[in-house]
């Protein structure tokens, strides 16, 4: 096969850091080739010198043996680079054909906006890539694939030879992603060569001929998917044999007290009469599929979304409804889902964001600058959060440190019930394990724990007891123990009350 | 602790600095008489005009800070003036009952942004767009376009514990930015202001009282803006309903030079005092520049930008 896109020796950083150091690895034409490594191996950077943001300081690129350049993301994209960001770049007060063309427009002389041949053009594209939208629709109003897949309209309208997916399906569900890789492939089939960033190994595994992996900087090898297994994988991108997954202890808490108690909670058009109890030393799983009102429950208990019905008690005691702040001093923590839009403020230091939820619980007036720094510095311990200084604001750190940092502000107040919601939602392989074995030992140390995820593997191997939720209901319990993925998703997709 | 000058407030003090460099340099007297901008009397004037931006500036800076605007300050001084003066003169009350009338009109013009802003949601642009023009309007709707003349009923010269009332303002100014500095680095409630400014999401879920700071930054905003409204009546010896008119942009233009940013979370208030001294300066100076009457306005605008875009390469420097 031809070499279509080249890495030579790149090297880049940012001050002290060592971004990218001599990476070189090459993409064949016509292939689908993976890129993976954890948060903080280098994987952006290096999308980010092919889009032409960021220059490396050493090494090249190089485009069908010609050395490749790219000083603007406009440049790249003439090139026939099409980038799929992460972080959709979609204009949502747009329509979809007005998404597809910005910047690029169709235009008439005198330059006035050609808006039938866009729409065409547009029409077309959908068409081909199975997107069922108008082009007039606006962006704000579809869903997340559809919008993702809107973004490889726009590189396909651009006439790209390479297609960049950088991790494009984390808040897709199955169905979705299916339709995705669908996609993909097809484009593969007519000759596209297609890059695809991720940290999601099955997904890799299912989609990818190639797999290239980065490890700190640095390019720690491509494998052929058909000769190596996801175990050396894992391997190559941890530099060190995966910690063994952690087994609930079972049904060891049958006689502890309860905790956290809630009755007949119901809010409508959300969910209805659910009721749960989670013990002492125990991590009780909700699991189901997106829109089946899971993290509406855990919302409703913590009282930010509040329920319209029902009863929550902590330690036998009732807990009002509508008010996070009574939850949080009646000694429930939520770990919001969305870090970076509900759990953290990027203005403040990461010692006054894990101070603040402390400092509200107790109360406190004024603010004890060296009581908070013993009890912070206790968190970076403990939770082993790698920040050069707490008193650095959060953006600094990798996603798996500023969910650490999330974590903290909710373990400084020593809470009796953790609520955790997607507690490792675009955190590398490293970072999760620590973060499981966190919730391990909080928990066993007397703390009750109620878990909101949608990564199976994750449920199975962290959760005592299971519950699993369907439009808005709880349709049945599964032993941790004994669960299979398959019990599971058959009670989230269709099967009545086991 | 960091360095002083790796402080917020540092940059805006050399500005500060500089800018007062330049005018002593530039208005140097070429026969040697007495300097028209370095002498005490001019200092005093200079405070005193920025005394009147500076007090609300710290209202403003709160507020900003906290992730929200307010375009009322501007008429509220000037009703807060109408109210004191229709008190002291029209009612015959002490001067102190109507000082404290005069602050009251503060405290429930900001209740009213905030029952708009966090009771009724309305986006704090609109809702403090809209009580601007209530508040100003209530002042002519007292008044009937008369003034009421304070200066009369009050002693000439008039000092108290041998300081000039003239010194009332700067040092009223001094005394709250210190005690508001203070308050928000000290206390939970300053940096909860900090954390609402910076996402108001975070903090509801940190167990924060979202609705009841926004609503006391506003009442501070507008008892600030009140203290303001008074020391403009009482020194000036005039209520009257169109004080302080257009006022409130230059209010929060303070703030913001002073190292507010407009998209909430960071901020100073020291810094917005300063900042309205920046401005004290410039207005002070510019008029005495030969031919450059006509350009003041200009000039003024122009700072605006440039010490902003200063500022901002500053803050990348000392991040990167």
């Amino acid at each position: 096969m031809a070499s279509e896109l080249a890495f030579r020796d790149v090297s880049r950083s940012f001050g002290a850091v060592k971004a990218l150091d001599g990476v070189t690895f090459s993409v064949a034409e016509g292939e689908i080739h993976a890129l993976i490594g954890e948060n903080g191996a280098g994987k952006s950077t290096l999308l980010k010198i092919l889009a032409g943001i960021v220059q490396p300081e050493r090494g090249q690129l190089f485009w069908r043996g010609e050395p490749l350049v790219c000083s603007s993301p406009r440049q790249a994209l003439e090139r026939g680079i099409g980038m799929v960001y992460q972080e959709m770049l979609a204009f949502p007060n747009l329509t979809v054909a007005g998404n597809i063309f910005a910047g690029r427009e169709i235009t008439k002389t005198g330059g006035r906006l050609d808006e039938r041949a866009m729409h065409a053009r547009t029409k077309a594209l959908l068409d081909e890539l199975h997107i069922p939208v108008s082009p007039d629709t606006p962006m704000e109003q579809l869903p997340a694939a559809l919008s993702q897949l809107v973004q490889v309209a726009r590189a396909l309208a651009f006439d790209c030879k390479v297609l960049v997916l950088d991790e494009p399906t984390t808040s897709l569900t199955d169905v979705e992603v299916d339709h995705l890789f669908r996609e993909v492939r097809a484009l593969k089939a007519r000759g596209m060569t297609v890059l695809f960033v991720s940290h999601r190994i099955p997904e890799v595994f299912r989609l990818c001929d190639r797999i290239t992996v980065m490890r700190d900087g640095k390019y720690a090898g491509t494998f052929d998917r058909e000769t190596t297994t996801p175990d050396t994988v894992v391997r190559a991108m941890v530099g060190r044999t995966p910690p063994p997954r952690l087994t609930p202890a079972g049904s060891a808490h049958v006689q502890a007290p309860v905790r956290l108690e809630v009755r007949g909670l119901g809010k409508r058009g959300r969910f209805s009469d659910v009721s749960l109890a989670v013990r002492k030393g125990e991590v009780v799983a909700l699991f189901g599929l997106v829109g089946s009102g899971r993290s509406d429950v855990l919302e409703a208990i913590f009282g930010t979304r509040p329920a319209d019905t029902g009863t929550v008690e902590v330690d036998g005691a009732a807990v009002r409804l509508n008010s996070a702040r009574a939850a949080a001093q009646a000694g429930l923590s939520l770990v919001p889902e969305d870090r970076q839009r509900q759990g953290l403020c990027f203005a403040l230091s990461q010692r006054d964001n894990i101070a603040i939820p402390r400092a509200e619980k107790i109360g406190a007036a004024r603010v004890n600058r060296l009581e908070e720094t013993s009890v912070c510095d206790a968190q970076r311990q403990g939770l082993n959060i790698k920040t050069p200084s707490l008193d650095s604001t959060p953006d600094t750190l990798s996603g798996g440190n500023q969910q650490k940092v999330v974590a903290a502000k909710w373990l400084a107040t020593s809470p009796k019930v953790l609520l955790l919601d997607e507690p490792t939602k675009g955190v590398d392989v490293g970072a999760k394990f620590e973060i499981h074995g966190i919730i391990r030992r909080e928990v066993d140390a007397g703390m009750a724990c109620l878990m909101v995820s949608s990564d199976l593997p994750e449920v199975l191997a962290l959760a005592d007891r299971i519950l699993v939720m369907r439009e808005g209901r709880l349709q049945g319990e599964l032993a941790g123990a004994t669960a299979t993925d398959d019990a599971v998703m058959r009670l989230a997709t269709h099967e009545a009350t086991a | 602790m960091k360095p002083i000058w790796r402080a917020r407030e540092f940059s805006t003090i050399l500005i500060l600095a500089l800018e007062v460099l330049f005018f002593t340099w530039y208005l140097w007297p070429a026969g040697g008489g007495a300097h028209p901008f370095l002498n005490l009397d001019n200092f005093l004037l200079v405070l005193k005009y920025s005394s009147i931006y500076g007090i609300a500036a710290v209202g403003a800076a709160i507020v900003i800070i906290a992730g929200l605007i307010d375009l009322a300050p501007g008429a509220i001084i000037g009703l807060t003036s109408v109210v004191t003066g229709y008190f002291f003169v029209e009612a015959g009350w002490s001067l102190p009952a109507a000082m404290i009338a005069g602050l009251l009109v503060g405290v429930l013009a900001g209740g009213v942004s905030a029952f708009l802003v966090v009771k009724i949601g309305l986006p704090p642009f609109i809702a403090t767009l809209g009580v601007m023009g209530i508040w100003r309007g209530v002042g002519f709707i007292v008044t009937e376009a008369r003034f009421y003349d304070l200066s009369s009923k009050l002693p000439q010269d008039w000092h108290v514990a041998g300081v000039s009332v003239d010194w009332a303002g700067p040092i009223i100014m001094v005394a709250l930015a210190l005690g508001f500095h203070w308050l928000m680095r000290t206390f939970q409630w300053g940096r909860a202001v900090f954390a609402v400014g910076g996402n108001e999401t975070a903090a509801l879920f940190s167990g924060i009282r979202v609705g009841r700071v926004k609503t006391l930054v506003y009442i501070i905003a507008g008892l600030l803006a009140s203290v303001s409204g008074v020391v403009l009546a009482v020194v000036q010896g005039q209520g009257k309903a169109d004080l302080a008119t257009g006022y409130e942009l230059d209010i929060i233009a303070s703030a913001v030079v002073g190292g507010a940013s407009l998209t909430g979370g960071r901020g100073s208030v020291l810094g917005a005092v300063l900042g309205a001294l920046i401005f004290g300066v410039l207005r002070n100076a510019l008029p005495q520049i030969p031919g450059a009457t006509f350009y003041d306005r200009m000039i003024v605008g122009v700072v605006v930008i440039v010490i902003v875009v200063m500022d901002q390469m500053l803050v990348k420097r000392s991040r990167a």
